[in-house]
């Protein structure tokens, strides 16, 4: 055998375990080098499996595909980072709750004028749900945190304006999704600001 | 960051998060992805030798894995299956480039650049020791398309060549003639860096 | 015989060297793990979050007062400071000043009702809830960010890879170089800026009920956008090819939508308000 014969079988994917072979290899110093350098990289290509780890963005394009997608389904109702931490009991929970309750039970009965829902039977008056609690919140941050209290009526003064309008636009034109999911806003930001509240006054 | 919540007690196996992820359980998807993104973005980025590709194709063999993950039985191993569909993500990404999976140069055929004559009496450095992993990779980086991704099929992911003629769609012997091509063409990238470091300390 | 001045000087020298004397500074450390959770609640005074060069929490606080101490608790891998109020104490004496450095993967949550939130150049969670003062957040990647704010203004600044989530209620939200995943924006009255080019193929959603919404983006950006108000006006600087089936009405001047881009690798931009005012501008060469 001789070199060209060598890289020939080389080529053509054998080891090197004839005879011929590893005869030619004892007695060709090149021959010998050249298998001992290729013996080298095939040993040092395992490093490059799993040697490197994606960026996270991967992992999050992939995560927003799958909820995109409705392959990621709800396990357990979801809580609000802030609600978990201090899982304790809150006088202002029956306040946010209520209001969402209210609109809930508001949007649902809107949706379904014709199917004989007796309003006199819904007893949350959603017409004041604007001012629901209002007092309440405004009376505990006169006795804990006074100075804050301009700020607390100024928000409350914008939320409770907020929810008036939307309502307002929804009264007229009920099948306004936008509206609607204005009102919804506005509602979810004034039970943001008891929470606000909540998480201060219980520390 | 937000990482997979840790479990209290033992680690779920495999086949619990594979079935909590056909129920749509985002945690379980997360920990089948932490569990196997290294060997998806390593196999892809190799192939690719870009990283933003990459990243983009092994996102693409993640979702067409979790799409199709509600027919998974375990007849094979999950992560065969998952290595193997990665392949195909980059290979038809390949295609859709008209970049050469595996070039179909036969070896009696070879150039004069691969000539076999060009390796002797050469005053190359030798490859001795082991070789840097960096190096190493900078060196597949530069690799032809074609050579990079039957060296990465066969070196390094450790497919056989039966294997690599049915996925690249080509015969047995142009795959092994390739991988012994691929190879001499690392070697000599390889040599060329040695010596070029080694000239840049004598001159130092 | 001492003057009235004098004796007036006197009193006003012995009251500013009692509230000298009664300020003082504390520091503590503590060693702690991979992603550690940090938090600091503070009713008065300010709070500002940078990283450290190691494992260790370092919490540095100034007390304006006796009639405030610092509480600290550690269990395990988890930090808690908070403020304590005493007896008599009201927001001037009841004032820390706290500067923490913290590992850069801690997860970190702040409140505090009257003094600024500031937190920088990490890549742990951030929660800040505050009320009157500035929320400040920058350089954080791969973390998720979430604010609540009164009427404080929050500032965003190169935020990256994570959700960002913000709720105000009249504080102005600005976001600069913001992008990711998720990025959510409620406010009621707050107005909403955005400097950014909606990158990462995320999902963008800037609501208001009477805040303006203003969104400064380069015209190279890849985004489906849609805009609505019910009562306000819309403003839309760059082309868009239009899109026509979508869920509601798109009135001129009071919608649009539209993709702008590669459709491909585009993200997903919301923009709503009750009735405020929403604009889509172009970046200028200069501000790019």
């Amino acid at each position: 055998m001789n070199c060209v014969e060598l890289q020939q079988s080389l080529a053509e994917g054998e080891d090197v375990s004839s005879w011929e072979q590893k005869a030619h290899l004892q007695a060709c110093p090149a021959c010998s080098a050249l298998v001992k350098e290729l013996n080298l990289i095939v040993a040092a290509a395992s490093q490059l499996q799993a040697a490197d780890e994606p960026s996270p963005r991967v992992w999050n394009s992939i995560e927003l595909a799958l909820r995109q997608e409705g392959l990621i389904r709800p396990q357990r109702v979801p809580v609000s980072s802030f609600s978990a931490r201090w899982g304790r009991a809150r006088w202002l929970v029956p306040a946010a709750a209520m209001l969402l309750l209210a609109l809930g039970i508001y949007l649902r009965r809107e949706a379904m004028p014709d199917q004989g829902v007796n309003q006199a039977s819904v007893a949350v008056p959603v017409a004041n749900a604007s001012d629901l609690n209002d007092a309440d919140l405004l009376q505990e941050v006169a006795d804990n945190e006074p100075a804050m209290m301009t700020q607390y009526q100024e928000n409350l003064r914008q939320v409770n304006q907020s929810i008036r309008e939307a309502q307002g636009v929804v009264d007229e034109s009920p099948n306004d999704v936008e509206a609607r999911r204005s009102l919804m806003d506005a509602y979810h930001q004034k039970s943001m600001l008891f929470e606000m509240a909540m998480d201060r006054f219980l520390q | 960051m937000t990482e997979p919540r840790q479990h209290k007690g033992t680690e779920p196996s495999e086949a619990e998060l594979i079935e909590r992820a056909k129920w749509g359980d985002a945690e379980a998807f997360q920990a089948l992805y932490d569990k196997h993104k290294r060997r998806v973005y390593s196999l892809c980025l190799r192939m690719t030798a870009n990283t933003a590709e990459a990243e983009d194709l092994a996102q693409e063999a993640f979702l067409q894995l979790y799409r199709k993950i509600a027919t998974f039985r375990g007849e094979s191993a999950f992560s065969t299956w998952l290595h193997r569909l990665s392949v195909n993500v980059v290979l038809m990404h390949l295609r859709k480039k008209s970049l050469p999976v595996i070039s179909l140069e036969e070896t009696t055929q070879g150039t004069e650049e691969d000539s076999p004559k060009k390796d002797f009496g050469a005053d190359d450095v030798a490859l001795a020791g082991s070789i840097d992993r960096m190096q190493l990779q900078r060196a597949v980086e530069s690799l032809p398309p074609g050579y990079r991704t039957i060296f990465v099929l066969h070196d390094i992911e450790g497919y056989e060549h039966n294997e690599i003629a049915k996925i690249a769609g080509c015969s047995i012997g142009n795959s092994k003639s390739q991988l012994h091509k691929a190879r001499m063409k690392l070697r000599d990238l390889l040599k060329m860096n040695r010596a070029e470091k080694a000239g840049k300390s004598r001159a130092g | 015989m001492v003057s009235k001045r004098t004796a007036k000087f006197l009193v006003i020298g012995v009251i500013v060297a009692g509230t000298l004397v009664a300020e003082s500074k504390k520091e503590y450390h503590f060693t702690v793990g991979r992603r550690a959770g940090v938090s600091v609640m503070n009713p008065y005074g300010s709070i500002s979050v940078k990283p450290s060069l190691n494992n260790t929490v370092v919490v540095n606080a100034v007390l304006h007062s006796d009639k405030v101490e610092v509480d600290k608790n550690q269990n395990g891998n988890r930090v808690d400071i908070q403020s304590h109020l005493l007896d008599g104490a009201d927001a001037d004496s009841g004032r820390v000043d706290y500067e923490v450095m913290v590992p850069a993967d801690a997860s970190i949550t702040l409140h505090s009702s009257t003094g600024s939130l500031h937190a920088e150049k990490l890549h742990g969670d951030v929660n800040l809830e505050g009320a009157g003062a500035t929320v400040d957040v920058r350089d954080v990647s791969d973390a998720h960010v979430h604010v609540k704010t009164m009427n404080g203004p929050v500032n965003l600044d190169n935020i990256q890879n994570g959700h960002v989530e913000v709720d105000s209620l009249s504080g102005e939200v600005t976001m600069r170089e913001v992008n990711g995943p998720l990025v959510q924006v409620v406010s009621t009255s707050g107005k909403i800026n955005y400097i950014g080019d909606f990158g990462n193929s995320g999902e963008y959603r800037l609501s208001s009920h009477s805040g303006d919404i203003e969104a400064t983006i380069p015209e190279w950006t890849s985004a489906d956008v849609s805009a609505r108000s019910v009562r306000g006006e819309v403003h839309d600087d760059i082309p868009l090819q239009p899109k026509y089936h979508v869920w509601f009405p798109v009135d001129k001047g009071r919608a649009f939508a539209g993709t702008m881009g590669r459709v491909a690798v585009s993200s997903t931009v919301v923009l709503r308000t009750f009735s405020g005012k929403i604009h889509l501008r172009k970046r200028s060469e200069k501000q790019q």
